[in-house]
Formats: C-alpha cells, sequence, structure tokens
C-alpha cells in the first residue's frame, strides 16, 4: 500500500534545550477540530452509527457506494450542528448546499466525500477561553475567533498492521456524521490551544453532541502553525500536524514544532507546506507528503441532495434544546448559589456534575455544603470506582437529607460520613434511618451531658486547676473525654457550652 | 399469436381467458430467441419469468385481486437494480456484480404484477447516443439492422419495437428514451426530473437522470409512469407533489397554444424527410384548430455544450466509486494503489465512458471550473428562464425528436461531435427538468421511424400524454 511517512531525521527538532531566537518569533496558530457527532445513524444513511463493533458491520449499500444508492440527510446532525453553532455565537446558515470533496482513497467508498464547501453551516463566531501566561503565571482570558463550522462524513479507515501483506479497510466509520470547526489564524501559543480544545471538548460535552473522546477518535485536532518575526503582519509558511490524540500532544506538537521552525529559519532553512505526522513516544514531528500544489477537490454542490433549509420554526425548536452552557452555568453558581469562584469552577467543568449539584440543591439550601461534599468525599468516590455522575449509588435527595440532618444538629460531622460510607457502599436505607440503627443520632440531653462532664471534671482535678490559672487549650483534652464517654454520639457543641459554663463556676 | 401492440388489448385478453400471461411469457421468450441478433437483452430471466407468470395466473385464476400491471412483460435497462440480479450498465468494470437491493420504481412495477424477462442492453453507463459504446456489442435496430437503434436505452426500445416485451423502462439523462424510441417507432417518455425517485438508478448525471418508460403507445407509458412516479424517503430530489391519473388524463377544452421550434422544420440540418413530416403533423394540428406557431430558442446553440459540460462533470464524480475496490472489475498483478486505480478503471470503462470522466474532470479542475463549470450552470439557468418564458404564452413545444432517422452502425463513432449532434432536441428537456414524450411520426422513404417530440410543462405529464394520443390518434 502507500507509504505516506517518510521520515527525514535531519528535520528533527531536539525537543528540550533552548532555542536561539525563541523570543524574536511569534507562533501563528490555527486549529482544525473534527467532532464525531453522537447521533444514532449516520450522516446520510441509516446504518448505526457506533464505535467499536466488528468490522464492516456497520455498513449498507449506502455506506459502500453500491451504485443506484442515494445521501439522505440526517436531521439531528444538522441539529447538532447548529447547537454547536449557538454555542459559539456563530451566524447559521439556513440554507445549506453540501458539496462532493473529489478523492480517490480505499477508505472513501464513493470517491468523493459530501461535505459543505461554500456556505458553511456555521460562520464565525469564538470561544472564550482562560489561559496562564506561561511566563509570568499570570491568567488571562481571550476569545479564540471560530472562522466556520461544517458538517461533512467520516471516511472509513485503513488498517496497515492487521495482515501482513494487505491493507484492510473497516467502512464502520465510513458515513460518520462530524462537524469541523476551523479557528482563524489567532492562537499563539500551545497553552492557548491547549485551552481553547478543552473548551470545545467541555462544550461538546455539555451540548451532548459529541462524547469528546480523543483516544477513540471522536475529538481530533489538526494544528496549522507558522511562525514569524515579532511585529510582522504577513503570516509565514503553513506546517499542518495530524495525528494528536491527546490535547497534551497537541499542546507538545506545537511547542516542538515552533522549535523545529525556529531553528530551521536560524539555520538558513526553508520551512516548506506540508504536512507532518506527530509521534508521541519521540516527541517529534515528521514529514508526511509536500502540499506546495494544493490537492484540486474539484468541489461542486451535490446534485444528489437538495439544500437544506432550517426554517425559523425548526431554529426555534432546535434553540429550546439548549442547555445552559458552561459559562452561564459558572454564573449561576456565583450568582444563584453565593459559591466561591473555585468552587463555581470545579462543579460546572462538567455538565454532569452540574446537574448534580443542581439537583441537591431542591432538598436543601446549604449550598456550600452541598459543594464541600459533592467535591470531596463524592468526588473522589467517583474517580475511585471510575462512576459517571448518574450511575452514582447515592441520590440527590438522600445527600441533601443528610446535610440538613448536620445543620439541624441531628448528626455529627463525623456521623455524616459514617452514613455517607454507608450509603455509597448499598445501604438502601435513608440517612435517619441509619443514623438510628448505627447509633448515630447526637445526644443533646443537658441532663445527661452534664452528668458526664462532671464526672470528667472529677477525674482531672489538677487539670482543672490549671485550666482555671489559664491554661485554657485545656478544653479541647475535656472535650475528647467527654466525647469518648458518650461513645461519639454527644453533641460537641452543646459539650463545650456545658464545659465553659461548669469551669467558669 | 398475436404480437400485442397495447396493454389494453393484453387486458382484454387477459380478462376474456383467451390468454394466460403463461402463454405470454413463452411468446416473448421465443421472440426474445428469434431476435438474439439485435442484441437487445443482456440476461434473460427465462425461469424467473415463466415462474412469476404462473404464479400470476393462479393468482388470477383463484378470484384474488389483480395489480393494476398485471400481465404486462417488461424489460429493463441495464442501468436499474434489481435485487439478486446482475446490474452491469453496459460496462466491464460492473464485471460479476449483483444488486443487493430492488430499487424505487422496479419495486412499483413488481408490486403491480409485472412480469420482468430480462435485462437489456445499453450504452456504457447511459452514454451514447446509438448503443454502440455497450460492453456486450451494439444493439441493432429492428428496422434495418445495419443500422443503430439510437442510444442510451437502445436495447429498450428495439425490445418493444421487435416486439421482445410490451414496454420497457429506460433512463434518460439527454434524450437516453426519447432519441431510440424515435429510431425504433416506439413512445419514449422522460417525465418531470424528480417524479419518478432515482433510488436504484445507476448514475450518469444525477440532476439529469430520469427513469422513463419506453412503449407502444402513450397510453402504456402513462400506466408505467403512474405506477413508478411519487414521493420516495430514499431520493431527497424526488418530488412530493402528488401523482395523478396520467392515462386517463384530458385536454382542456380549448385550442391549444402550441409553439413549434423552428429550426426543427427550417434547419439544414435537419433531415428533409423529417422536416416534412414534421411540417404535415403541424399543420394537422393547425387544421384541428390549434394555435401553432413558430419559436426560436435563442440558447439553442448553447444546449450541447451546456448539456456536455455539466453531465460530464457529475459524471466523473459519480462514476469514482468504481474503482476496483470494494466490488466490479479489480485489475490484476498490480503493486501499488494508483496502479491499482490506474488499471482498474482503464480496463474496466471503454472508450466513451472514458472520454466523459476526462472531460468532466477537467471542466471542474480548479484552473478552468469558472470557465467551464460555473459558466454551463449560469447558463442552465438562462436556459430554464427562456423555458419558462416560453411556456407562460404556450401549453407545448414541439421539435421533431432527432434531425435525423437511424444512421448507421459505425457511421458517427469516430466523430464524437457528430454523435453529439443526434441529440440537440432532446437534451433541452434535461437541461431544464420539464417532461417531454417523442412518438412515432411515419417513416421516410427508406422505411425508417421518424419521430416527433413534445415537451410539456412541468407535473403537467397528464397532459402531455393526452396531447400525445392526439398526436398519435391512439387514445388508448
Amino acid at each position: 500500500m502507500v507509504a505516506e511517512e517518510i521520515i527525514s531525521p535531519d528535520e528533527v527538532a531536539k525537543p528540550d534545550g533552548p532555542v536561539s531566537g525563541a523570543d524574536k518569533f511569534e507562533a501563528v496558530i490555527g486549529l482544525e477540530v473534527h467532532c464525531q457527532l453522537l447521533t444514532e445513524s449516520k450522516m446520510f444513511a441509516a446504518d448505526a452509527n457506533a464505535f467499536g463493533a466488528e468490522p464492516n458491520t456497520n455498513i449498507s449499500v449506502i455506506t459502500l457506494a453500491h451504485p443506484g444508492t442515494l445521501p439522505k440527510v440526517n436531521r439531528k446532525a444538522i441539529e447538532y450542528a447548529v447547537r454547536m453553532g449557538l454555542a459559539c455565537q456563530s451566524e447559521i446558515t439556513r440554507h445549506n448546499v453540501f458539496a462532493r470533496k473529489n478523492y480517490f482513497y480505499p477508505d472513501l467508498p464513493k470517491g468523493y466525500q459530501l461535505s459543505q464547501d461554500k456556505g458553511p453551516i456555521c460562520v464565525g463566531g469564538g470561544i472564550l477561553v482562560k489561559v496562564k501566561d506561561p511566563e509570568t503565571g499570570a491568567p488571562y482570558e481571550r476569545v479564540i475567533e471560530v472562522h466556520h463550522i461544517h458538517l461533512e462524513e467520516d471516511a472509513g479507515k485503513s488498517i496497515h498492521d492487521a495482515d501482513d501483506w494487505a491493507t484492510c479497510l473497516d467502512y464502520n466509520r465510513a458515513g460518520t456524521p462530524l462537524i469541523e470547526m476551523v479557528t482563524d489564524p489567532c492562537i499563539r501559543t500551545a497553552e492557548e490551544a491547549g485551552a481553547y480544545l478543552t473548551e470545545v471538548r467541555r462544550l461538546v460535552r455539555y451540548l451532548n453532541i459529541c462524547d469528546g473522546n480523543m483516544e477513540e477518535g471522536s475529538l481530533r485536532c489538526d494544528v496549522n502553525i507558522s511562525i514569524r518575526p515579532k511585529g510582522e503582519t504577513k503570516l509565514g509558511t503553513k506546517v499542518e500536524v495530524k495525528n494528536l490524540n491527546s490535547i497534551r500532544n497537541v499542546q507538545r506538537a506545537i511547542e516542538v514544532e515552533f522549535r523545529r521552525q525556529i531553528e530551521l529559519t536560524e539555520t538558513g532553512g526553508r520551512i516548506i507546506q506540508e504536512t507532518r505526522t506527530f509521534d508521541a513516544g519521540s516527541g517529534q514531528t515528521f514529514g508526511m507528503r509536500e502540499k506546495e500544489t494544493m490537492n484540486d477537490y474539484r468541489y461542486f454542490p451535490d446534485p444528489d441532495l437538495q439544500p437544506v433549509t432550517i426554517s425559523d420554526e425548526w431554529m426555534a425548536a432546535i434553540e429550546s434544546t439548549m442547555p445552559l452552557l458552561p459559562a452561564q452555568m459558572y454564573q449561576r453558581f456565583v450568582d444563584q448559589y453565593g459559591l466561591p469562584e473555585y468552587d463555581a469552577a470545579l462543579l460546572t467543568d462538567a455538565r454532569e456534575m452540574a446537574e448534580f449539584y443542581e439537583s441537591v440543591c431542591r432538598y436543601t439550601t446549604n449550598y456550600k455544603a452541598i459543594s464541600n461534599w459533592l467535591m470531596g468525599p463524592v468526588r473522589s468516590l467517583l474517580n475511585e470506582k471510575s462512576l459517571r455522575e448518574r450511575q452514582f449509588p447515592v441520590d440527590a435527595e438522600r445527600i441533601g437529607t443528610m446535610i440538613t440532618l448536620i445543620d439541624n444538629g441531628t448528626i455529627s460531622q463525623t456521623a455524616a460520613q459514617k452514613i455517607f460510607s454507608l450509603m455509597a457502599e448499598g445501604a438502601t436505607e435513608t440517612p435517619n434511618q441509619l443514623a438510628e440503627q448505627h447509633n448515630l443520632i447526637q445526644n443533646r440531653n443537658t441532663d445527661t451531658l452534664g452528668t458526664l462532664v462532671e464526672e470528667v471534671l472529677a477525674a482531672w482535678p489538677d487539670k482543672v486547676a490549671q485550666y482555671k490559672k489559664g491554661k485554657k487549650n485545656l478544653l479541647g483534652m475535656f472535650m475528647g473525654e467527654v466525647m469518648k464517654k458518650s461513645q461519639g454520639s454527644a453533641d460537641p457543641k452543646l459539650v463545650n457550652a456545658l464545659l465553659v459554663e461548669k469551669l467558669n463556676q | 399469436m398475436t404480437i400485442y401492440r397495447s396493454f389494453t388489448a393484453v387486458q382484454a385478453d387477459l380478462q376474456r381467458g383467451t390468454l394466460t400471461c403463461r402463454q405470454l411469457v413463452d411468446q416473448y421468450l421465443d421472440r426474445i430467441h428469434e431476435f438474439g441478433h439485435l442484441n437487445a437483452f443482456t440476461e434473460v430471466y427465462a425461469e424467473e419469468a415463466r415462474q412469476r407468470a404462473d404464479a400470476l395466473d393462479r393468482k388470477a385464476a383463484a378470484g384474488e385481486p389483480t395489480g393494476k400491471l398485471f400481465g404486462m412483460v417488461i424489460g429493463l435497462k441495464d442501468v436499474l437494480c434489481y435485487q439478486d440480479h446482475a446490474v452491469r450498465a453496459g460496462s466491464a468494470i460492473l464485471d460479476g456484480f449483483t444488486a443487493q437491493f430492488t430499487g424505487t420504481a422496479v419495486q412499483r412495477l413488481l408490486a403491480e404484477d409485472v412480469i420482468v424477462i430480462g435485462r437489456q442492453n445499453c450504452d456504457e453507463f447511459a452514454m451514447g447516443s446509438s448503443n454502440e459504446s455497450s460492453a456486450f456489442g451494439p444493439v441493432r435496430n429492428a428496422a434495418d439492422p445495419e443500422r443503430v437503434p439510437g442510444g442510451s436505452s437502445g436495447g429498450s426500445a428495439v425490445a418493444v419495437q421487435a416486439g421482445l416485451c410490451l414496454a420497457s423502462i429506460g433512463s434518460d439523462t439527454g434524450g437516453s428514451v426519447r432519441q431510440p424510441a424515435a429510431f425504433c417507432g416506439v413512445v419514449g417518455l422522460k417525465p418531470t426530473y424528480g417524479r419518478i425517485s432515482r433510488w436504484g438508478l445507476i448514475a450518469y448525471a444525477s440532476s439529469f437522470d430520469c427513469i422513463g418508460p419506453i412503449a407502444n403507445t402513450p397510453h402504456d407509458a402513462a400506466l408505467l409512469l403512474e405506477v413508478m412516479a411519487g414521493a420516495d424517503a430514499y431520493d431527497s430530489t424526488v418530488s412530493a407533489k402528488p401523482v395523478s391519473a396520467y392515462a386517463s388524463a384530458t385536454l382542456p377544452d380549448r385550442p391549444l397554444r402550441i409553439a413549434y421550434l423552428k429550426d426543427g422544420v427550417d434547419s439544414e440540418g435537419v433531415d428533409e424527410s423529417i422536416r416534412k413530416a414534421t411540417r404535415q403533423k403541424l399543420d394537422a394540428l393547425r387544421a384541428a384548430g390549434h394555435i401553432v406557431e413558430p419559436v426560436e430558442l435563442k440558447n439553442l446553440p448553447h444546449l450541447l455544450p451546456t448539456y456536455y459540460i455539466l453531465t460530464t462533470a457529475e459524471a466523473s464524480s459519480n462514476l469514482s466509486r468504481f474503482d476496483g475496490v470494494r466490488y466490479g472489475h479489480r485489475a490484476q498483478g498490480v503493486t501499488d494503489l494508483i496502479a491499482l486505480y490506474k488499471q482498474s478503471r482503464t480496463e474496466g470503462f471503454g472508450a466513451e465512458v472514458r472520454r466523459r470522466i476526462l472531460l468532466g474532470t477537467f471542466a471542474l479542475s480548479a484552473s478552468y471550473y469558472d470557465a467551464y463549470y460555473t459558466k454551463a450552470q449560469q447558463v442552465r439557468r438562462l436556459i430554464r428562464e427562456e423555458t419558462e418564458e416560453l411556456f407562460t404564452k404556450y401549453d407545448f413545444l414541439v421539435s421533431p425528436t432527432t434531425p435525423s432517422p437511424a444512421f448507421r452502425l459505425g457511421e458517427k463513432t469516430a466523430d464524437p461531435l457528430q454523435m453529439y449532434l443526434a441529440d440537440i432536441f432532446t437534451v433541452q428537456a434535461n437541461v431544464v427538468g420539464y417532461p417531454a414524450i417523442a412518438v412515432p411520426n411515419g417513416t421516410d422513404e427508406a422505411g425508417l421511424p421518424i419521430g416527433i417530440q413534445v415537451l410539456g410543462a412541468p407535473f403537467e405529464e397528464g397532459k402531455l400524454v393526452a396531447f400525445a394520443k392526439e398526436l398519435t390518434n391512439s387514445p388508448a
């Protein structure tokens, strides 16, 4: 089969070490992000759109481009693309034409890819990102401008390593709906690129249009990067870097490519317009094929498809399905729930966690306490057991009730921890029932607690004397003894009050 | 035994009990054998057709309701997908290919109890005007076996002409149903673009392709259209307009406003016998009280260039799927991908198909895109506007179907431009998407059939058919 990767070791940049001239140049970066849409069927056929099936099982005569077949637009895919456009505040194209992008490749069954050429479904817009300056560490915000978002279909997969002599083809992925988001060449650093990708991933997950999984390839990113002397406004020759399966690798590739281009320029070399592949093992990029003359894809409107017009009604229906976006959710957490920014950011990072938080809010108004429980025990348990929020064994109501029980003094914080563990391990009882069953209801009886206090003070006369001479921190020790005697059931606030009262008599 | 020339006659005899489906099929099978030298069929479904005929006869005998087209024996042009049957588009590149589904039009015909007797020869990928570009060899005209039947649905037209089946289903991209119908003295109907689903029709040029019937009478063609037409979830370019009873439609009760193409009766480029026959027909219409007026199409000289640029552009892309990777012909002994593509396609496609792929690729290439593809799209719009304007004043546009009667085999194969001129009157309907019908209009001195064509308003196939009946004096 085709040998695409021509490895040229002399062009390889050193991954580390200072590069002379790094402060003289700036990087100009644009990202092309492909998101596979979570529709049930393919972009132009009814075959299932699913990852991980046996090769060539989610295929049909349409996917295989049998003669006589025709495409049919999946309206869900249009809706998902519009959602992303709305999230980016793009202008939505109402009259959508699909075009054929013609080229030959074995994993492209029709010999053309259905895409959009003129008039992508979303035009303009941008995504606000928060970035830390790599040198000063100072945080700053900026909008990464989205040039456009267009809809297209994915190709199949050529598998070169399954057989010793043949290339195997799996067409399951062929026809999967994709949106391709193209930014303006406005990104300057690897940090900005990372922040943008993180935000895109968060958005597609919030919108529930893509699972955002870079390792499985449902979210893919190609980097276009060139360099120019600082202050220069003209663009340099751009290089496209592919094969980036994590946000970290996108950042590494940008860093290494920035260095390589500077070194090449500084040593009198010439940057050629080409596609390079990133090798995560060595952390280097390698040239793939020269792109000096652009491929001629002979785009033309697909005569097999009617243009898809998004009516006002349809548009309104799509708008009504829009969830709160992360930024809006964050603001609500700060304003409505009075949470510190740190809490709000953490809780709204993923839509499921934010929704979980809000569902607990139906049962208690101690918003900060909910935040503490969710960011603490709940989150660590989710991580530990690799669970999604909706799979969490303790429902919102029981978490809310538990917080109420703490707040009205029925149980102690320690007892709550115990109740929480029991529920997390599968107990189905309510927090009240569990508190009773396990003797965790706080003792708030002044008579019995007063007796315990007197017993403790009687047992430590010399400490009492020291306390009275001014060693006030002995109060803690008396508290501990009383709690011990009550086997942990005493209400610490009440014990504290009783102790102070007795000691000051 | 009678050679049936209308479905009405077949139905009458079936009804009367003097004929069975099985007898019909046996008769057609005998004739297909007898006229094998015409090369109209590339595959005959003899046993299958007999079995289906028997099953239909049993159904009728049992008093069960039968379909609208019960007893109609038809052939399918080799570009229509019929599940578990080979389909080759007259090409070597589809060697060994079997359709895995039945196209919508064929499915609807089967549901109305037609009997499919075989697969009919055609120009490779429906590209041709003489049926000489088929990988299965040329088809011969039954009126004179040294002459071509026209194309690309040549086998389909000859099969009706020679009485090898009652009707055929062809496809018409620039005249491929009407031009062979004219050469063979039968009726060819190209409906409005989008009237019949293209699901299951192997594409030549998607925005021009129409499935169309070839029959002995306008009435039979209309019956077939009624069954095949209508909305279909598998084709997003098909029209959702309701299908009316085209076969029983009538003309408005007033003199018709009939335009005729001045060049069609005046131009030196049109055969004298055809000009004469057309003039006579127009005189008859005038005599019948209709308004008959000459018109000139400003864009007539642009029709063929527009047609050939756009159809070849679309074809170059439509035929990319034939790459030797998933099905069909794959070159042997190649060791790299590019060679696999080049060899498979060079071996699999014939000269005319290769020529059109090259032309279309050129028209779409970056340096020539605007000069050819974009310009042709613009001209297509102008032609449509000019035609629309014409139809605000007239009900029909009449012209000869072809500038000459059937020519000799090999006469034009060396000169593609001469060959393309055979489509001069038929391409307009496809460029603008209007319906058109070709009906017989006598013969020349040598006895070769002459055709006359009528272009109607979009989705007015009923009126078109009614007018064609008047033109041919054949009510059923």
